[in-house]
């Protein structure tokens, strides 16, 4: 037998002694009660021994006398009993009847169709970067009394209607006064479109079946050439303007009414085509005046104000004669309401503007 | 040869010369402008006495609403006025007009002759331009008819300035509706087209629908339950004198409306659940069939030509509009959106269709190309229907309905660009309107 063996032998009698033995000798405590006990004197104590006790019999009870014949029956009179006073509450006052309550505003949710079609999209051009979402955010169009190719947001009420924005200003009560009041001013709303009633609240047309596809690159523009004549060779210099005037059969004289200097910029031209544009309001105009297209002529005084005795149509297409007077009147109203104030045109190239020739067509303006 | 190598090349050069400098004047293209309301002025007209001026105060607030009831025009009020017109023929000051933006100014002057017979004389003038637009013209009635005579001349100035056919001194027939829509009466009535001076044909002794003016103005077509059930009248509207047109006993006849000769009237007969278009000649009575299709094929209207007829037929299950020769044959359908459409009215100028349409819970009044293409919504609302043009072909009047037990019937106008949306007042409840010819 080895020491293992022996080792595991004591262990297991001691763990088996423990089990049979060990219960035994410990045992849970005696359950015990806690009375609380209160301390007092043998006075108090034979107070509460004597307590009340029943009264002693009497032997001796005492007949009393009946009464005397002959005495009248007492009077039994009585008083009736007073009402007791009993103050009836008041009434409260009545109070409101409980309104009904109100229906919440119960919105009934839109109708929505919805298609099985799939959308049907158009292949794209060749050109064409990428493709474009089919929805994207467009603020939706309303209708105002005025079509402009800018829009204008409706103006404060109080604001005076004008050709431009500005601020109102008024004097400085701490400061000298360095400016004069302005009353403020609003252009008149416009809207870039007409909108009917029918496509006023249309949700459909909130968004356009496709974005604009990314415009192509531009094309570069042509090159400018140096419009300050080259330097010529002193010694060729008459013979130069011999062999020009020769080339164009002309004589020297002619010619000299041709403007000198550089011609208006690309800016400078359509700052007055914008400067027209705002006062041709062809919303006054038939159908078949919005098909006729005129070319108007008009020569300019040196501050940029049209020569109104000036102003004559050179030419009308697409519509009858009485359309095109329609047309070119209301052209010259725009010449000259507009150049009323002098358009922004260049003083340097006064030559170059002295007389202008405005085509109006009003294609774009049909129906928007 | 030196000499001929440089002119060569100069030559060249001077052909090129666009570069370098400007021939000629300068030309740009104006292809944008706006679309708003031209400003006039439109001061009373002058007088020589009391009773003149007031009579020249009315026909100047005429002929300024009538202006501004196009959407085209916008009046400068009088409190606006710098300068004061004391008599027609003194010169215009320009200036002062133009300060308070007026583009036009109309000024007037009004009298009466020995004979009691009113005399109003108008001139037409662009500020801007400060000249005269036309000539004057001096306009003559009685006094009773003063607001023709102011009609009469808003129709110059709207003809001068837009270019349009005139309108204004026009009459719509109409059904007047009064009581809840479950015991309406309903009678024939007739005004001018601005609302003014309503007066009745019919008593509402009998239920009246659709009328219709014939081209000449004189006459109206116009379907009565008289008899108990729907026959064709036609009344002559100066002596309110009426007769049934020819009629059959069982079928029932309505939608009547006149070609553009007076003399031939198209109409729907309804006989065994089956209704058809039939032509009729007014006088003679004699009757042409022109559709026979288990549908129903109704609302007949002339091209102003006369050549076809523009009607509304659910051959394909749904009501939409078809074109077919006046004399019947073949018919061609021309909607194909979506929804239903009824009610087409061919446009005095020819180009146009007015019609209604009934999509996604909602009524439209719209236009369309007579080929079907370009259909425009004018408007939307819970019922619109009934369009009727006006006779230049620029309006369209039509009948709105609001919703519920107590809604009721109006009319409103609006302008072919679908702008200028306005109700037509009217005293009672109104629908089926019927725009007159211009009167002569």
């Amino acid at each position: 037998m080895n020491l293992g063996q022996i080792i595991s032998g004591a262990g297991h009698l001691a763990l088996i002694g423990w089990a049979v033995f060990g219960g035994a000798f410990n045992s849970d405590p005696m359950p015990f009660e806690v009375t609380e006990v209160t301390a007092i004197s043998s006075e108090d104590f034979a107070a509460l021994m004597d307590g009340p006790r029943a009264p002693d019999a009497v032997a001796n009870v005492e007949t009393p006398e009946p009464p005397a014949e002959g005495e009248g029956a007492p009077d039994l009179s009585s008083n009736a009993d007073a009402a007791p006073d009993s103050a009836q509450p008041e009434a409260a006052a009545s109070s409101e009847p409980d309104t009904a309550p109100e229906a919440p505003d119960m919105v009934p949710p839109a109708d929505t169709e919805v298609s099985d079609a799939p959308p049907v999209l158009d292949p794209p051009q060749e050109d064409a970067a990428a493709l474009v979402p089919e929805i994207s955010p467009r603020p939706q169009p309303r209708p105002a009394p005025r079509v402009a190719p800018e829009p204008v947001a409706q103006p404060d009420p109080d604001v005076k209607i004008d050709d431009v924005d500005q601020q109102e200003a008024a004097p400085d009560e701490t400061s000298e006064p360095v400016q004069e009041d302005t009353e403020a001013t609003a252009r008149e709303e416009a809207t870039t479109e007409i909108v009917t009633e029918a496509e006023e609240n249309d949700v459909a047309n909130a968004a356009p079946p496709r974005s604009v596809r990314p415009r192509t690159r531009p094309e570069r523009p042509a090159v400018q050439e140096d419009t300050q004549p080259a330097a010529r060779p002193q010694t060729d210099e008459s013979s130069v303007n011999d062999a020009l005037a020769e080339a164009l059969g002309q004589s020297g004289d002619e010619g000299q009414g041709a403007p000198q200097g550089p011609p208006l910029t690309a800016g400078e031209k359509d700052a007055l085509r914008v400067g027209v544009q705002t006062c041709w309001n062809v919303g006054s105009l038939s159908s078949e005046a919005l098909r006729t297209t005129v070319v108007v002529a008009v020569s300019m005084s040196e501050d940029a104000k049209p020569v109104a005795s000036s102003i004559r149509m050179l030419s009308a297409s697409g519509g009858n004669e009485a359309a095109a007077k329609q047309a070119y009147e209301a052209a010259r109203r725009a010449i000259i309401r507009c150049g009323a104030g002098g358009f922004d045109l260049p003083v340097e190239k006064y030559d170059h503007w002295r007389d202008i020739e405005m085509t109006f067509n009003p294609e774009r303006m049909r129906i928007k | 040869m030196m000499r001929v190598l440089l002119s060569l090349v100069l030559a060249c050069l001077v052909w090129a010369m666009p570069a370098f400098a400007q021939n000629g004047p300068l030309r740009i293209e104006i292809t944008e402008g706006v679309i708003e309301p031209l400003p006039f002025a439109a001061p009373d007209f002058v007088s020589d006495n009391a009773a003149g001026a007031e009579m020249g105060r009315k026909i100047a607030e005429v002929v300024a609403a009538d202006l501004a009831g196009t959407g085209l025009f916008r009046e400068i009020q009088p409190d606006a006025f710098i300068s004061r017109v004391t008599s027609f023929s003194s010169p215009v000051q320009y200036a002062d007009w133009k300060a308070i933006n007026a583009q036009a100014l109309i000024t007037g002057a009004v009298t009466v002759d020995s004979g009691g017979k009113l005399v109003v004389r108008f001139r037409l003038f662009d500020v801007f331009a400060g000249q005269e637009l036309g000539d004057g013209l001096q306009l003559v009635g009685t006094q009773d008819g003063w607001r023709r005579i102011a009609h009469k001349v808003a129709d110059q100035v709207y003809s001068r300035i837009t270019g349009e056919a005139p309108y204004f001194d026009s009459r719509v027939v109409f059904v007047a509706e009064s009581g809840p829509k479950d015991q309406r009466s309903k009678r024939l009535a007739i005004m001018d087209y601005d609302g003014a001076n309503v007066s009745y044909l019919t008593d509402s002794a009998s239920i009246v629908l659709a009328p219709r003016f014939s081209p000449d103005g004189k006459r109206v077509l116009y379907t009565s339950y008289e008899s108990g059930f729907p026959r064709i009248y036609v009344m002559n509207v100066g002596s309110v004198q009426q007769r049934v047109l020819e009629s059959q006993d069982g079928q029932m006849s309505f939608a009547p409306r006149f070609g553009p000769d007076g003399q031939a009237v198209v109409y729907s007969v309804s006989r065994g659940g089956n209704t058809d278009l039939y032509r009729m000649d007014i006088d003679s009575g004699a009757s042409t069939r022109l559709t026979n299709a288990p549908s129903i094929e109704t609302a007949p209207s002339f091209s102003p030509d006369g050549d076809q007829i523009v009607f509304e037929s659910d051959r394909s299950g749904t009501p939409q509009l078809y074109i077919m020769p006046a004399s019947g044959g073949e018919a061609q359908r021309i909607s194909f959106g979506q929804g239903r459409y009824g009610t087409p009215v061919w446009s005095p100028r020819g180009d146009l269709i007015a019609f209604t349409k009934q999509s996604k819970g909602r009524f439209h009044i719209g236009v369309m190309r007579t080929d079907g293409s370009e259909e425009r919504l004018l408007t939307a609302s819970f019922l619109d229907e009934g369009p009727t043009w006006s006779p230049n072909g620029r309006v369209i009047m039509f009948t709105r309905e609001t919703q519920g037990a107590q809604g009721s019937a109006s009319l409103y106008s609006v302008d072919i660009t679908g702008r200028n949306l306005r109700q037509v007042p009217t005293k009672t409840g109104a629908s089926d309107p019927s725009w007159s010819p211009l009167q002569e």
